[in-house]
């Protein structure tokens, strides 16, 4: 197939060719189209030659093919000539249909132009007779259009006539408008024949024209009409030409003075806000001050409408007006605000000031108003934050300093669980407050504030860590951790000298720093990325905003701080105590001990006060019946040990003994395993007042060491410290540490005794037990008179 | 030597408080220390610090016949010194010098120079005049603040002013100002008084209760360091005293005394009675700084605390840098444990 496929394509081809010679009208062309598979041996080109054909051919070809060939060609000729047939007769077809065509035409247009003629006749015709009947009705439509003519002279005529009258008419129905404009439609007749024949006309119109104006202008000053009716008589003024410039200054004086009445003075403004608050169910109550501020403004703004179209000149002026109203009102509102309001109010007036503005803003769009007042609510809204925060601290600190009158009752009374409860309710409750203040002013929905919700979070995140950080400095501050120079700049505390400050306020401090640092900022943290956040884009360009781990730190820090300081207080007037029972007495001429000393009262007072007052601010430890078991258990090997030791110390003869007694102390410290005396405190009540016991306990034995002892002051010591055992053990949590630090209390003054010979135990224990006697008595005898 | 610490250790027999920099002695680092025992025979030990720096060798042992509660080396002679002595019931002061050739332990007897024995009560201190030259003394009890001229030729002491400061006040110690010869400050119950030895009077006073120890800052005039027992240390302009200039928290428990650094005015020292000594870095000492800065610097929390050496076993008393290599500080803990370390890895860069 595919082998006759070729063939037939190469016939087509040579067709194609073929015809396309023939029709071409440059042979050369479609020689150039085929030559390039043409060579001298296609027979279609023009350069074949047969003969050279012939001669290649029979060289080339055998004679079957040459018969072939033969063949093939004489098929070929045949094939060309019935195709050169086809065409002839096709194109002879064609030759002769259109010869039929235009014998056609020319039968048709034989006898057109016959009918041609008699329509150009009938044409003519119609054209003389319209003529007729125009030249006839001509006379008669010139009679009507006259009589017309004279027909409206008559009338304006009679209109000039009847001007006065109807003049007169008007000022007595008070249409001033009609007559105004029929005067004006006069105007033009009277002043070209006003000398002649119309001058009564005039003259009676002109007067009557005198009073209108009178009247108008009477009408323009009267504050009894309208500001509407006002307006338009000042229309109508400048209809007749009446200078109008000395009565518009007049009337914007007058504006002005009626700005003061559309301010919102803040002392109104807690009244307008609360009236607000009541108009929903008292709609009718026609003397509500909101609804009369609204008429008023829009009464302004209405005549600032009228003005504006009565005076073009003096739009700058108005401008000034709105500007200075738009002014005042926030001006007003920051008054208002530097008391405290809340959001609700704050955004109510604030609606009615945007209300105002958005009035104002419709008659005046050039005095860009928004602009202006967005700026102004922008520096205002900013302010209220700006104040909420600092009502938030001044709350805060409040109720901290409120309970500080009664500072002795302090221990004793609950003060301090109420003041730290107290404290901590401000805490939440204010910050809660707050949240629901800048919730609703997110929500509002005023154009501006929708504009500011990235702003107004910004403000919100930065001062909640500017509210933190200052809320950390006066805790600080309060607690008199910072030294004078803080206070001198700060003035932080008003009035209240900050150092003499009650220790157990030091503590409430403390506890109300863990308190923040653990519930109110993880709680502030939450809410912000609940419902403000978002605005960080805006807020990153001057600052950081709101970072509460960084604040969790300072906190952290700072109740710590707080809380050393707290230690540190206490233990300084314990400190003066022990001091004082060092260097008064001379230990070197001490006489024999009778009983236990004062100071040890005093101490173990000073010890249950801090007690007490850790109690009721601190937590509880929670391991602390753990603990404590686990302490007993080691606690008799220890004070087995030391007990041993001084049982050892006093066999031993005087004159080996102070050096094998140094000897054996740092021994028995070798293989004590070093007691840690200074841990890490805890925000717990045992390790408060364990630290401070330890720290105690260590300035007492440092008094001891800058001491040198005779035998019966370090009895005295040995007593005192025996009977301090005891109350110590049972108020502290680390009795190990507690132990050692007895023990090493004793072996110094051991080391700084000239005659190291202690107590008998038994003379200790009865001296001890007359102490714990008294004392039982004298507590029973307090009672007594507490109860009487 | 126990524990991880870095220092050279180096054991007294008995108890010990004070140890003093030979600041004499221009060739070795040298110490003194002295012992507190009530009832053996008390010892001070001559301590210099091997060429290599790694070794605390003994050069002279010397039996002092009391223990000892203070001792300063003389600035100029490096075998004289002086101490503050405790019988028991009474207190003495002298001024003593280690006999020649010392170095050999053998010779182990101190010559007495002079006798400081102008006082009653409970000598606190004898400070040796910062000049150098001088030989001017101050000894300090509760009540009275003695200015002494030593003639070390006539081994004599003559006294040149005696003043009361007044029962009230119960002077505990003092520092000689560098700065000024003519100002001395002294350490009392409620203040720190500075008085004028010119007319032996007291002209100012910082209030400020329980100091324990004051160091002038040997390289900023008008700087004075001071150590409370509870509330840390303070660095006071004596230009404006009112409020110190920056605050440091100190010690766990008491700050028992303060040095700062002879050479880097930034660095100061501290020991307390809860057995660390502790370096500060405290840039604030620079008059510049405001308070507001202070605050700024609260604010940063930059903490001052460069290292805290804790390796002791007892209360830490004794404390000196060394004038010939200020890189290096002995400190002396209560059991009679001197401890020399290097401050070179906190150096402030130059």
């Amino acid at each position: 197939m595919a082998t006759e496929a070729a063939p037939m394509d190469e016939k087509a081809k040579r067709m194609r060719d073929l015809l396309s010679s023939f029709y071409a009208p440059d042979p050369s062309i479609s020689t150039s189209g085929s030559s390039i598979s043409a060579s001298f041996d296609n027979i279609n080109s023009t350069s074949f030659d047969a003969d050279q054909y012939m001669d290649l051919m029979i060289k080339k070809s055998n004679l079957e093919v040459l018969l072939q060939r033969h063949v093939q060609m004489a098929a070929e000729i045949k094939n060309l000539d019935t195709d050169l047939q086809m065409l002839v007769y096709e194109n002879y077809n064609k030759f002769i249909s259109a010869t039929d065509t235009i014998k056609r035409m020319k039968s048709n247009i034989f006898g057109m132009e016959g009918n041609m003629d008699q329509l150009l006749h009938k044409i003519m015709s119609v054209q003389s007779r319209s003529d007729g009947v125009n030249t006839s009705l001509f006379e008669k439509r010139e009679h009507i259009e006259k009589l017309h003519r004279t027909r409206n002279l008559l009338r304006k005529v009679q209109f000039i006539y009847d001007l006065p009258a109807r003049l007169q008419k008007c000022i007595k129905s008070e249409t001033y408008g009609d007559a105004v404009r029929f005067y004006i439609g006069a105007m033009p007749i009277l002043k070209v024949y006003g000398d002649t024949s119309f001058q009564d006309c005039r003259r009676a119109s002109e007067e009557a024209i005198e009073i209108i104006i009178k009247n108008l202008q009477t009408k323009l000053f009267s504050d009894s009409e309208s500001i509407q009716a006002r307006a338009e008589a000042a229309v109508l003024l400048k209809q007749l030409d009446v200078p109008v410039d000395s009565l518009k200054d007049k009337l914007l004086e007058k504006l002005e003075q009626s700005l003061d009445g559309l301010q919102i003075k803040p002392e109104e403004a807690s009244l307008l806000a609360e009236h607000n608050d009541s108009s929903n169910d008292a709609e009718s109550n026609e003397q509500l001050p909101a609804k009369i501020h609204e008429d008023a403004v829009r009464g302004f703004s209405e005549a600032m409408r009228a003005y504006r179209e009565i005076f073009p000149d003096s739009e700058e002026r108005l401008f000034k007006l709105a500007k200075a109203l738009t002014a005042m009102h926030f001006e007003n509102l920051e008054l208002y605000i530097r008391k405290r309001v809340s959001a609700a109010d704050f955004l109510r007036i604030f609606r009615i000031i945007w209300e105002d503005v958005i009035l104002m803003d419709e008659v005046l769009p050039e005095a860009e108003l928004s602009d202006l007042s967005a700026e102004a609510a922008q520096v205002t809204v900013k302010k209220f934050v700006a104040r909420t925060f600092s009502h938030l601290q001044q709350d805060i600190s409040d109720t901290i300093l409120k309970f500080d009158i009664n500072q002795k009752e302090a221990v004793e009374e609950e003060v301090l669980k109420v003041v730290l409860e107290a404290s901590k309710k401000a805490g939440i409750q204010g910050t809660t407050d707050i949240f629901q203040d800048f919730r609703q002013l997110l929500d509002e929905n005023i154009g501006i504030f929708v504009k500011m919700k990235d702003l107004i979070i910004g403000w919100i995140q930065n001062g909640f860590q500017d509210f933190f950080r200052s809320l950390e400095a006066q805790f600080l501050a309060l607690s008199g951790k910072t030294s004078s120079s803080k206070d001198i700049e700060g003035g932080l505390v008003e009035g209240k000298s900050s150092d003499k400050i009650h220790a157990g306020l030091i503590l409430v401090l403390a506890q109300l720093s863990v308190f923040v640092e653990q519930k109110v900022i993880p709680r502030v943290s939450e809410e912000i990325a609940a419902s403000f956040s978002g605005g960080n884009s805006q807020a990153f360009e001057n600052g950081p905003a709101f970072i509460p781990g960084e604040l969790c730190r300072v906190f952290h820090a700072a109740s710590e701080k707080l809380l050393q300081h707290y230690i540190d207080t206490r233990t300084q007037k314990i400190s003066v105590l022990l001091r004082k029972r060092f260097k008064t007495p001379n230990w070197v001429k001490h006489k024999e001990p009778r009983e236990v000393h004062m100071y040890v009262d005093m101490f173990l007072h000073e010890l249950e006060e801090v007690g007490k007052e850790v109690k009721q601010v601190l937590p509880q430890g929670t391991f602390r019946k753990h603990k404590r078991t686990d302490s007993n258990g080691s606690n008799t090997t220890t004070s087995s040990r030391s007990n041993t030791l001084h049982n050892d110390k006093m066999t031993r003869s005087n004159s080996q003994r102070a050096r094998s007694q140094l000897f054996e102390t740092h021994l028995a410290k070798l293989f004590k395993q070093k007691v840690e005396i200074f841990t890490k405190v805890e925000f717990t009540q045992e390790s408060v007042v364990t630290t401070t016991v330890k720290l105690c306990l260590k300035s007492l034995q440092e008094y001891v060491r800058l001491q040198t002892f005779n035998r019966s002051g370090f009895q005295q010591i040995q007593l005192d410290i025996q009977f301090l055992k005891a109350p110590l053990k049972e108020t502290v949590e680390d009795e190990a540490a507690i132990d050692f630090l007895l023990d090493e209390v004793i072996v110094a003054a051991s080391e700084r005794c000239l005659d190291v010979i202690p107590l008998e135990p038994p003379i200790l224990d009865k001296l001890i037990q007359a102490k714990l006697a008294k004392s039982k008595e004298h507590n029973n005898n307090n009672n007594n008179t507490v109860s009487s | 030597m126990q524990g991880g610490s870095s220092g050279i250790g180096y054991g007294l027999k008995y108890q010990a408080r004070c140890i003093s920099d030979v600041k004499a002695d221009k060739d070795h680092t040298s110490f003194l220390t002295g012992t507190l025992s009530l009832k053996e025979e008390n010892e001070v030990h001559l301590l210099r610090l091997s060429s290599g720096g790694s070794e605390l060798l003994c050069e002279g042992l010397f039996s002092h016949p009391n223990e000892i509660w203070d001792l300063a080396s003389c600035p100029f002679d490096q075998r004289i010194f002086s101490t503050v002595f405790s019988t028991g019931d009474s207190f003495g002061a002298a001024v003593w010098q280690i006999p020649e050739p010392y170095g050999q332990s053998n010779s182990s007897t101190l010559e007495c120079v002079a006798s400081l024995d102008a006082h009653v009560g409970k000598i606190n201190c004898v400070l040796w005049c910062p000049s150098g030259k001088s030989d001017k003394l101050i000894s300090m009890d509760e009540q009275n603040l003695v200015l002494w001229s030593l003639d070390s030729s006539k081994q004599s002491a003559e006294v040149l002013y005696k003043e009361s400061a007044g029962m009230r006040h119960s002077l505990s110690g003092g520092a000689w100002n560098p700065h000024d010869l003519n100002s001395v400050a002294a350490t009392s119950e409620s203040s720190i008084q500075f008085w004028d030895l010119r007319t032996m009077k007291k002209v100012n006073s910082i209030e400020r209760a329980h100091v324990r120890n004051v160091n002038y800052n040997l390289k900023r005039e008008h700087i004075l360091v001071s150590a409370d027992d509870e509330s840390g240390i303070h660095i006071w302009d004596l230009r404006k005293a009112k409020v110190p200039v920056q605050e440091l928290p100190g010690h766990t428990h008491w700050t028992w005394a303060v040095r700062c650094n002879p050479e880097y005015e930034e660095l100061i020292l501290s020991v307390g009675t809860d057995s660390a000594v502790n370096l500060w870095f405290a840039s604030a000492s620079s008059e510049k700084k405001t308070s507001e800065s202070l605050v700024e610097a609260s604010r940063l929390r930059v903490n001052p605390l460069l290292n805290s050496y804790t390796d002791y076993e007892d209360s830490v008393y004794g404390l000196a840098w060394s004038s010939r290599e200020p890189w290096i500080f002995a400190s002396l803990s209560y059991d009679g444990r001197v401890v020399i370390e290097s401050v070179k890895p906190f150096l402030p860069r130059r």
